[in-house]
């Protein structure tokens, strides 16, 4: 099948472009972050290293995703999910524990976590059946699409994995708005959910709950998950307007930053490049993720657009809820900044994601055939 | 597939199109709002707070608290050293860093490394993990030099326990380490890299000694190097203390069991302190102090001479012919024994078909009670045993507090053995038989004794009955745990039994005669093994070493109001008197004229010989 050079010309480049800039972005952060230094006795120096291999291996993927008609997809939505469900089950039986939670599977050459596999999978199915929607979903049909997303966060969550079983609801229900609802709905849920979050607390972990206390009130444990913020806090807000200047930051040079290669990895760049390069970096993302709702504006039939705003809710919600958690507007949870964060899986998700995504926009010209 | 391409030309839903635009907007308000709040307008505080971590603190450690002998003598002290930590937060490369430590040290890189993972997790942030916790001053030397082109590399000054005298008083005072996993969760004050008592004294006064350690401010650059510094807390030292030990007297105790094995204990027969306890062979406390080496370690372990042992406390022996004070003691508390009365002693006795001999071949003749202690007669004591049997002997012996810890202050202490009925049934699943009474009556047997628990039973028998914990504090109170049930009267006749034994031209115990001193004792064997007849055969200085029976001797000694108790057990040393008794005639000599008797060359070349001829006999058992 020879390429068609419409193919090509038609890709959000800077969708594209953004997604690279970001990246790299990313690993000038995690060299400043290690400064070839240490973290407990690790040599940190292969972090970004090990990131640079990762994002070559994400633009490998992107390209795999790129390549055939994504419309393919349709097709496979259903045996995908029943596959994902399979491999969610065998955790159960036979996964490897690790930090106790079950959640991988040891394929040999590398840990492989279904949960990962699970987000992908919920953006295809979701878009498969949300596509078809000719309404806004009633009561009937909203239950049958939860239902679908909640067979695989409640096989997740029992990992325990609550932040991707939730983020995979998070996923669907964002999909959901962009279907949109009846009205009845609509008003339904919005007096429902506030009287629900309260019930939550009961299914919450004691360590959970702790986070959200030390959130509410981070000095009551300046030394344990009250320090992560306290600290992220100083470091961002010591940067000042215009930064302290690359690999300049005490709080991240001098090591009083956890996790700064992961999780709070936006504050190292916060204290370092200040109000400035933050907001550079936010406008950044922001473009990045409106370039998503131009590909789901244009893209040919609904169901393109639903993969489309899918992805958007993807990187949207990690966004928020990272760079809520680094800005000290919520409580610790375990979730990376895409592109900015450390993490060898997740940077290939994002790019096969973006791949996705990008096979969406380049393949808009395709008219209707017989 | 039928529906792959004829999709309906449906565009995407524009209020959902509409949603996701306003969640870009929201999102981006909210943090540059945010960014805005914490990087401008509370920027300089959160500056501030940035510099102000870059503050560390560090513990200061306290000096232990010093150790006395009675005489106000240093025992233990303190010593400045040097401990090579490194705070991991600062170093870049850790693995290089200890390579260079090895290199420097001498160390093999491999130990430190275990050392290293074995303690990353328990060390706070930024304190510093000690992997060398005693560098010599050459290392010092070097380390200081190259202090700066390695960051993440920290000296740290830690005074060191110093023993003056280590293997004279190890088993006194023990020894301080590295604390432990269990010290750690036991302790919440103690950090990882402290000292404290493992043993003896140092474990038992341990927070009494240890003093509360003090804290340092200082500001470090981006390499961690410190700039200023400023000191928040002073440490305090631990508190002094004075033991009831002579120095003097343990040297000599020390120098008499030199080249073998055994275990003295003189006590005052009026406070219960103790002027000396010691116990060979010993090891060096020292050793301790900068972390012993596991080729160290295995070495004091495997010694077949267990150095490790506190043979006064923690080794439990047949009594021998110690015992038959107190065999003579329950049969004048029940009234069983006349003192008058006399038993005809032909040099054995049977027993059923058993013939139990005295240690005198061709025997005593008639015999009461106190020729019988004076000779150590076995027949007299068969009879009186084959009368008092088990019930009794072990009443009265454990009212004396055998069978019992003393409760003396220092870990690990062994209660013996007092044997009963019941005992033996459970132990072996036999009852008891007429024989085991007669094997008891001349303390042998099942009866197991620590050389504390004769010496707290002699010091009751000079004191007038009182039965006194052993002390080791020269500022501790007197502590009268119980009494030896007799009557006054009787307990002389016991007391005059000891004193007896010295004076008479027939007593075991003459050569602990001493001018002007009112001498008693007792001498004994424990023995170790049923001897063949082909050992029996054998010339003492023949006997190989593991078969040769203990030597016991426990005596009083007064004078001008001043009185002591003496035990001496020295392993495998044949005899009592030849064994035990120059060593409680050289004690006695110090207490009353502050004469120092050394042990005689001879003695030691003997012992030394013994030694390497029963490792030849082992060799040749070996060879078969």
């Amino acid at each position: 099948m020879p390429i068609d050079r419409r193919l090509l010309l038609y890709i959000n480049w800077p969708l594209f472009g953004l997604a690279v800039i970001l990246f790299l972005i990313g690993v000038l952060n995690l060299y400043s972050a290690s400064g070839t230094r240490l973290e407990a006795g690790m040599n940190m120096a292969p972090y970004y290293h090990r990131q640079l291999l990762w994002g070559l291996m994400g633009l490998i993927g992107m390209v795999v995703f790129m390549f055939f008609d994504y419309r393919h997809l349709k097709t496979m939505a259903w045996p995908l999910f029943w596959i994902t469900v399979i491999l969610l089950v065998a955790v159960f039986f036979a996964g490897k524990t690790i930090y106790g939670a079950r959640r991988w599977l040891d394929l040999g050459f590398m840990n492989f976590q279904p949960s990962e596999l699970a987000k992908i999978a919920i953006l295809i199915v979701g878009a498969r059946i949300l596509s078809r929607e000719r309404e806004p979903l009633n009561f009937i049909r909203l239950a049958y699409v939860l239902g679908v997303g909640l067979v695989l966060a409640g096989l997740i969550i029992k990992q325990p994995d609550l932040g991707s079983g939730l983020s995979i609801l998070m996923i669907l229900g964002g999909m959901i708005l962009f279907r949109g609802v009846t009205a009845r709905v609509f008003k339904t849920c919005l007096v429902a959910i506030p009287c629900l979050l309260p019930l939550s607390w009961f299914f919450l972990h004691d360590y959970q709950k702790q986070r959200i206390m030390t959130f509410l009130d981070p000095t009551t444990d300046p030394l344990g998950a009250g320090y992560h913020i306290i600290q992220s806090e100083i470091a961002i807000g010591s940067g000042g307007f215009w930064g302290k200047g690359f690999l300049e930051g005490t709080q991240s040079q001098l090591r009083f930053l956890p996790e700064r290669h992961t999780d709070f990895a936006v504050a190292v760049f916060g204290e370092e490049w200040g109000f400035v390069g933050t907001m550079i970096l936010l406008t950044l993302f922001c473009v990045f993720l409106y370039q998503l709702v131009v590909i789901a504006r244009d893209a040919r039939g609904l169901f393109g657009s639903y993969l489309s705003a899918g992805v958007f809710f993807y990187f949207f919600w990690q966004i928020l809820i990272n760079t809520g958690m680094v800005l000290g507007l919520m409580p610790v949870v375990g979730i990376p900044l895409p592109f900015i964060s450390y993490g060898g899986s997740a940077t290939l998700v994002n790019f096969c994601l973006v791949g996705l995504v990008l096979n969406v926009s380049m393949r808009r010209f395709l008219f209707k055939q017989a | 597939m039928s529906d792959l391409y004829n999709e309906s030309e449906q565009q995407a839903p524009r209020s959902g199109l509409l949603l996701l635009q306003v969640l870009i907007l929201g999102l981006f308000c909210l943090f540059a709002v945010r960014l805005w709040y914490l990087q401008i307008h509370r920027g300089e505080e959160y500056q501030v707070k940035a510099l102000e971590n870059q503050l560390r603190q560090e513990s200061i450690p306290s000096p232990r608290g010093l150790i006395r002998d009675r005489n106000g003598d240093l025992l233990a002290v303190n010593e400045p050293a040097y401990a090579l930590g490194i705070i991991r937060e600062d170093c870049p490369d850790v693995d290089r860093l200890v390579h260079q430590i090895a290199t420097w040290t001498g160390k093999d890189y491999f130990e430190l490394k275990t050392l290293y993972n074995k303690n990353r997790k328990r060390v706070k942030p930024f304190e510093p993990l000690i992997i060398v916790p005693d560098l010599t001053f050459a290392q010092l030397a070097v380390v200081e030099t190259n202090k700066l082109r390695w960051p993440g590399l920290e000296i740290q000054f830690r005074p060191r326990r110093l023993y003056r005298y280590g293997t004279l008083l190890a088993h006194v005072l023990g020894y301080v380490a590295e604390a432990d996993e269990e010290d750690l969760n036991k302790r919440p004050e103690l950090a990882l890299g402290d000292y404290v008592g493992k043993q003896g004294i140092e474990l038992m006064l341990e927070d009494r000694m240890r003093g509360i350690k003090g804290r340092t401010q200082y500001q470090v650059d981006v390499n961690g190097r410190r700039l200023k510094e400023r000191i928040l807390k002073h440490p305090q030292a631990g508190r002094e203390i004075s033991l009831s030990i002579d120095l003097e007297l343990q040297k000599l105790c020390m120098d008499w069991l030199a080249e073998e094995a055994g275990g003295v204990a003189v006590m005052d027969a009026d406070t219960g302190q103790l002027w000396a306890l010691a116990t060979a062979p010993s090891y060096d406390s020292n050793d301790f102090s900068s972390g012993l080496s596991s080729k160290q370690w295995a070495k004091l372990r495997d010694d077949p001479l267990h150095p490790m042992q506190n043979r006064v406390i923690q080794s439990v022996y047949p009594p021998g012919s110690i015992f038959k004070h107190v065999v003579a003691g329950a049969g004048l508390h029940y009234d069983m024994i006349d003192p008058k009365e006399t038993v005809f002693c032909s040099g054995s006795m049977k027993l059923g078909r058993r013939i139990f001999r005295c240690w005198r071949k061709g025997g005593h003749g008639k015999v009461d009670l106190r020729r019988a202690l004076i000779e150590s007669c076995d027949v007299y004591f068969y009879k009186q045993g084959k009368k008092l049997t088990v019930d009794r002997m072990s009443a009265f012996a454990k009212a004396v507090g055998f069978g019992e810890k003393t409760g003396i202050r220092l870990p690990h202490e062994k209660a013996g053995n007092i044997p009963t009925r019941e005992w033996k049934l459970k132990r072996f699943g036999e009852s008891w038989q007429g024989g085991d009474n007669l094997n008891m009556a001349i303390g042998q047997g099942f009866t197991l004794v620590t050389p504390l628990q004769v010496v707290r039973f002699f010091a009751g028998l000079a004191n007038g009955g009182k039965l006194l914990k052993p002390l080791l504090l020269k500022d501790e109170k007197t502590d009268i745990q119980a009494r030896i049930p007799l009557k006054p009267d009787q307990l002389e006749l016991l007391r005059q039994g000891l004193i007896d034994t010295v004076e008479d031209a027939h007593g075991t115990c003459r050569r602990i005669r001493t001018k002007g001193v009112t001498v008693g004792g007792k001498s004994g064997t424990a023995q170790v093994v049923r001897l063949t007849d082909e050992l029996k055969a054998l010339k003492d200085d023949d006997i190989p070493y593991r078969f040769r029976d203990h030597a016991w001797m426990a005596a009083i000694a007064e004078k001008d109001g001043r009185r002591f108790a003496i035990a001496c057990l020295v392993e495998h040393g044949l005899h009592g008197g030849s064994g035990a008794g120059p060593i409680i005639k050289a004690v006695i000599d110090y207490l009353f004229e502050g004469k120092i008797t050394p042990n005689p060359e001879e003695r030691k070349a003997k012992a030394r010989a013994v030694r390497a001829l029963s490792l030849k006999h082992k060799e040749k058992r070996h060879a078969h």
